[in-house]
């Protein structure tokens, strides 16, 4: 009986967590900085380019971030949820000061926050957006 | 389920709480302002314009109106107290766009306020103020060229009869999320400045929106993330620091909290005071004779994005093969020839050109006389002299061009550039009328004959500052053709002209006979020494 309360205590606890995770829709402007310190600094030693917002449209970048596929050049982590991770942020931490300052934002919270900047700056946005 | 030993249910449970609430907590740098604006019965309604926002806002902030139309950014003039010339936006001629008068409704796109269309706008209508432009947080409210300062208020082609199309401004969700100002809702404009991004200072523009440190050390995004407010601070919804009224030279000391001075806050002395170098002292020997940007801004537009230096408009009006406007671009898809404007030239890492400046502008205004010379026009002459006691040796962006005039009085005038009518120069490319609608757009008169005249425009360098380890280093200035040579009235070591080869030799004479003379000497005690032992 005991641990049927236990587990139903932690199943209610689960959905509030889930449901408010869900309720967070993404900080554009942190976004913009984790892009434009992170990605772009490793697409242009990497890619030896930038990558811009305005590049793709918004249903573009849904469609390319729901694929979950990164890296064209197959040199680094093919999935994109990588690039977003802790662990990848742990493993530049030293070299990077926005992946050290990052660090400890959960991966869903910061994914989010760069699908809200791209969105925000993609090429059918109000504010077409180009990393420099 | 088998759980670690040691661990209950009950600390499941504290770490899926404590996973909670960290994820329900608001992101780095968000607002911690008191009030929550969705919470305001005022603000919870589907507004239809944003004069009724502005209306919503003024029920609570009742003075904010009355505060904000007492400054330049609402009335675009500035009565110069020194020389008595009117300025601000609405009076002044540039060699950009060349002037607002007559292009209302494209150029009060960056007013903070709605409908400032022509010359009829009532300034004193309270709720014409935009308190959305400068309280935006979401970067959805975006105030379109064309469209008199406001924001699409249902989805619309645009430009019209582009086949494009934006969405109407949420603007409810716009007014629930208020808070201070930021470098986006500043840049939105000032990043703008001249008709696009970088275009007129060269040391603002977009890439500072979220700047690391090499770009700014101030605004850097990862470490002191100031805000333009930080430095440009306001009181009453008036901007401290005005290149109308620059200042060039602050003697007085770092402002401490309870200060009642009243000395303009956005200069680097009203923080780093008057002896900023601790470490290398002889540096603090320089503050007397340069401004702190000389050293602290090596180079502008270096954000990646680059700055135009130049505008031709007496190359406008070419069209392409086709017969219709064209651009042409060079290898880095910079724009360098506009069928609307003439011909550009961009760049970017510029290094600054250097002046003495003492914070007195004169300007050329409409009316002023110009000639036709070599010698381009000044448009805005920075004020300054090694002798006068209270210049300092500054930064600038120089902006050239050439730009229409009236052959017969001898004036720059006003060009009609935007809007569908007859006489705008974007839709037709008539320079006669184009110009006579300017003009009469003013109460002035064209003659009818017109060419292009040289002008220059000078705009301080003062953003972007660098860690001090990339600052300017002591052998860029003091050498021979370094970046101070043509600094006149003073003496820089190591520079051409202050550089004599007789005095040198004889100098470096001295010091070879000295050194000669103390290893004789040195030699002669030690070979008596030896003798004697």
């Amino acid at each position: 009986m005991r641990m049927t309360k236990q587990l139903l205590m932690g199943a209610v606890l689960g959905i509030v967590m889930v449901g408010t995770a869900g309720a967070y829709d993404g900080d554009w402007k942190r976004g913009r900085v984790y892009y434009r310190q992170v990605c772009t600094d490793c697409h242009q030693s990497m890619a030896k380019k930038t990558i811009s917002p305005n590049e793709k449209t918004k249903a573009e970048w849904t469609a390319y971030i729901t694929a979950d596929k990164h890296d064209a050049t197959k040199k680094s982590n093919p999935s994109l949820k990588y690039a977003t991770s802790r662990a990848y942020r742990d493993s530049i931490k030293t070299k990077n000061k926005a992946a050290e300052k990052f660090l400890e934002v959960p991966d869903a919270e910061l994914q989010a926050d760069i699908k809200a900047w791209v969105l925000y700056g993609a090429k059918d946005s109000d504010n077409p957006s180009r990393c420099q | 389920m088998n759980l670690p030993p040691g661990t209950t249910w009950l600390k499941v449970a504290v770490t899926i709480m404590l996973a909670t609430a960290f994820t329900a907590m608001p992101a780095a740098g968000a607002s911690k302002s008191t009030a929550d604006h969705s919470k305001f019965k005022e603000l919870q309604q589907n507004f239809q314009s944003g004069p009724e926002v502005t209306k919503a806002c003024l029920s609570c902030h009742t003075e904010a109106a009355k505060q904000v139309q007492k400054t330049k950014h609402w009335t675009w003039e500035y009565l110069n107290p020194e020389n008595k010339q009117r300025l601000g936006k609405k009076n002044v001629i540039n060699n950009f766009c060349i002037a607002v008068p007559s292009n209302y409704a494209a150029c009060t796109a960056c007013h903070i306020g709605y409908g400032w269309k022509d010359d009829k706008f009532d300034f004193t209508v309270e709720t014409n103020v935009d308190c959305l432009a400068c309280h935006d947080t979401t970067g959805s409210y975006l105030k379109l060229a064309g469209m008199a300062g406001h924001v699409p208020y249902k989805d619309m082609e645009y430009p019209p009869g582009s086949g494009s199309f934006v969405k109407a401004t949420d603007l409810k969700k716009v007014a629930q999320k208020v808070g201070k100002t930021s470098r986006d809702t500043c840049g939105a404009c000032h990043f703008n400045g001249g008709g696009g991004n970088a275009v007129k200072h060269g040391d603002l523009d977009t890439s500072l929106e979220a700047p690391d440190k090499e770009l700014d050390v101030h605004m850097d995004s990862l470490g002191l993330n100031f805000t333009c407010a930080t430095c440009h601070k306001t009181g009453g919804h008036d901007v401290a620091g005005s290149r109308y009224a620059p200042t060039a030279v602050d003697r007085k000391g770092a402002q401490v909290r309870g200060s009642e001075d009243r000395k303009n806050p956005a200069t680097c002395q009203s923080c780093h005071g008057q002896a900023p170098h601790t470490k290398t002292a002889k540096l603090n020997d320089h503050t007397s004779k340069l401004a702190c940007q000389t050293c602290h801004v090596p180079s502008f537009a270096r954000g990646g994005i680059a700055t135009k230096m130049s505008w031709d408009w007496s190359t406008a009006g070419k069209m392409g093969p086709d017969g219709k406007p064209m651009t042409v671009k060079d290898d880095k898809k910079h724009v360098i020839y506009d069928s609307k404007k003439g011909d550009f030239v961009l760049a970017e890492n510029v290094t600054p050109e250097y002046i003495w400046f003492n914070g007195s502008v004169q300007y050329t205004l409409r009316g002023d006389p110009v000639e036709k010379s070599d010698q381009p026009t000044r448009i805005n002459r920075f004020e300054g002299s090694p002798h006068d006691g209270k210049s300092v040796i500054w930064p600038v962006k120089v902006f050239r061009g050439q730009q229409p005039y009236d052959t017969v009085s001898k004036s720059l005038v006003i060009l009609h550039t935007t809007g569908n009518d007859d006489a705008s120069y974007w839709k037709h490319f008539n320079w006669e009328k184009a110009i006579a609608a300017g003009m009469a757009s003013v109460g002035d008169t064209f003659s009818g004959k017109y060419d292009f005249v040289k002008t220059e425009m000078t705009w301080p360098i003062t953003h972007m500052v660098a860690p001090k380890d990339k600052a300017v280093g002591c052998v860029e200035c003091h050498k021979a053709g370094g970046r101070l040579e043509k600094i006149e009235g003073v003496y820089i070591p190591g520079r051409s002209r202050d550089h004599l080869g007789l005095l040198d030799t004889a100098g470096w004479s001295l010091a070879a006979l000295t050194l000669f003379g103390v290893v004789v000497h040195g030699s002669l005690r030690i070979a008596t020494r030896k003798k004697k032992d």
